[in-house]
């Protein structure tokens, strides 16, 4: 929206209509700000949930990573490898779903679940010890950990790109629109006080005109 | 009992138990760089393993072949040595290795490893030289032609009745189950033909093994919340204090504690007294974590073996030979913790804390 002085028409009517407009675009800034603000005291509440979250996730797979060492000292490195060769495989499967968030927006919700359940050992329980199923325990724990937080950051992400689309399109009515506006309104007030300077001594003209001629008459 | 049937066997056991390393000297190595170690392990017993090892191609890999090869060639030179009896039994023993030996030929062809990628997890041993495992590798497509081309061995067949379950379920493990069970029931056996007192000692240290093993198995099953019916497919119930009708019994209890007071319980009606001290030992250290359970059972064995040494004569009979062996393994063991552990960086404090040693 872009206003050309020239195609202005400087009347009262459009100074009326531009003075409605600014202060429409002004109820709008407000607007946005308390949805920006709205919106940054949400992030924050996000971003607070992924510290913790990211230290629970790297505490589990250092202490599975410390418990498949234990194993491999315990069993030999060879045959822990050979043995995850044909373990069984767990399915996991991602579903992904939506809930309404902060002003509408709708934020994912990740849900992490086993496709296929194994019902007994994924592997041989002869060849390997204790804390190979410990290590594979804690690695499975730390996969809904890692999905929790691939869920936070996802709505972060979307949080962000919301904010700054609401911040352009302040930026946009603060530093464009108002001041094409404030200056389309000068424009037409400063055309006005003309007019009605000009209307001022033209009439104190006519008026000088008529005693003049009332005196000639006279 | 013929002391005179001994006669080879027991001065090559008790020189070679002589030359196995010291507790202290092996709590050194922790935290020692695997150069270091490799160095100080080339003035003991395994310096022909390990002194083929090039400097390029040090790692705790290798250097674990190298153990292990080690004692697999003293195995069959105790085996060489060994009256009749002995020597079925040994061979019976070095078979859990050509069971590790198929197992791993099983998993490479299973994972569709090529031939070369494969021989790194296999460790030919036996009747299993590496140009039989090439062989087999190669010319088998998939497991059911590892099976067939096994044929011509004892694994084979047993495989073979394996392998229809396993087609059924889908569960690789159960192949593997098989050739466990198959090669401890065959040393159970052999056991039996021994004679008297050597029959006496082998059935209380191997069978104890073997209960350790299945106690484990229970123990693991149950903290996985694995189905009692289930339970009972991963055990091997060959022994006689705890054999199918005592795990059966055992398998129901809910806790962990229940189950030692079982197994304790149990062991007192055998009047087993090697199994009464570890497992009462168990109970009163209230032990709860798999892992120190582990560890508790592996150096009950150790301890049992030696025990045995104490008991009776340690010549003129088996005992000696199947402690010099428990010792033995036990040491390539905690050497092998030893050195994954340094190449890990793990403490030194931690890696002690892995090692299976005698009190």
């Amino acid at each position: 929206m872009s206003l050309e002085l020239a195609s202005i028409h400087p009347t009262r009517l459009e100074l009326l209509r531009l003075r409605r407009r600014k202060s429409m675009a002004e109820g709008i800034v407000d607007i946005l700000k308390r949805d920006l603000d709205a919106l940054t005291l949400n992030l924050f509440e996000l971003v607070k949930k992924i510290p913790p979250l990211r230290d629970k996730m790297y505490k589990t797979l250092r202490e599975a990573y410390e418990l498949f060492i234990e194993a491999e000292m315990i069993s030999g490195s060879r045959k822990i490898e050979g043995v995850s060769l044909v373990a069984q495989p767990i399915d996991f499967k991602i579903s992904e779903d939506k809930k309404k968030g902060v002003l509408g927006i709708l934020f994912p919700i990740l849900q992490l679940s086993e496709g296929n359940r194994v019902s007994g050992p994924r592997f041989n329980l002869l060849d390997t010890s204790a804390n190979l199923d410990k290590s594979a325990s804690k690695i499975k724990a730390s996969f809904y950990d890692i999905v929790k937080l691939a869920e936070i950051e996802e709505s972060v992400r979307i949080l962000l790109e919301v904010m700054a689309i609401k911040k352009r399109q302040m930026n946009r009515i603060q530093f464009k629109i108002l001041p094409q506006l404030n200056t389309a309104i000068r424009y037409i007030e400063l055309i006005l006080e003309e007019t009605e300077r000009q209307d001022a001594v033209r009439v104190r003209v006519l008026q000088r005109k008529r005693k003049e001629r009332a005196l000639k008459h006279a | 009992m013929c002391a005179w049937k001994y006669k080879r066997i027991m001065p090559k056991i008790a020189i070679a138990k002589l030359k196995l390393m010291e507790p202290k000297e092996i709590i050194d190595l922790a935290g020692m760089s695997l150069h270091h170690i490799s160095s100080i392990l080339e003035k003991t017993p395994y310096e022909a393993e390990i002194s083929k090892i090039g400097t390029k191609e040090l790692s705790a890999n290798s250097l674990e072949d190298a153990l292990l090869q080690n004692f697999i060639k003293t195995c069959e030179e105790l085996m060489e040595l060994s009256p009749k009896h002995i020597r079925l039994l040994l061979s019976t023993f070095l078979m859990k290795f050509e069971a590790n030996c198929v197992k791993a030929i099983l998993r490479a062809k299973q994972a569709d490893l090529d031939v070369d990628e494969a021989m790194k997890y296999i460790m030919p041993v036996g009747r299993l030289g590496e140009a039989r495992c090439r062989k087999t590798l190669e010319i088998s497509e998939k497991v059911a032609d590892v099976v067939e081309s096994l044929s011509d061995m004892e694994y084979g067949s047993v495989l073979e009745k394996a392998f229809a379950v396993y087609e059924e379920e889908e569960i690789f493990y159960l192949l593997e189950i098989a050739l466990d069970r198959h090669v401890y029931s065959k040393i159970w056996r052999a056991i039996g033909k021994l004679g008297g007192l050597d029959k006496k000692i082998a059935r209380t240290v191997i069978g104890l093994e073997i209960d350790s093993a299945n106690v484990k198995t229970i123990l693991r099953c149950k903290a996985m919340e694995i189905r009692n019916y289930q339970i009972r497919r991963y055990l091997i119930p060959v022994s006689e204090v705890f054999g199918e009708k005592e795990l059966e019994e055992v398998i129901r209890e809910s806790d962990i504690q229940s189950f030692i007071n079982s197994l304790v319980r149990l062991a007192r009606n055998a009047m087993v007294r090697d199994y009464q001290y570890i497992f009462t030992e168990i109970q009163k250290q209230n032990v709860t974590s798999l892992t120190t359970l582990e560890k508790v059972l592996d150096r009950g064995l150790i301890e049992t073996s030696l025990r045995m040494i104490k008991r009776y004569t340690p010549f003129f009979n088996i005992g000696l030979l199947l402690a010099f062996l428990n010792l033995k393994w036990f040491e390539v063991r905690n050497l092998r913790a030893i050195m994954r552990g340094s190449e890990s960086g793990i403490p030194p404090n931690k890696i002690k804390e892995m090692l299976v040693l005698p009190r």
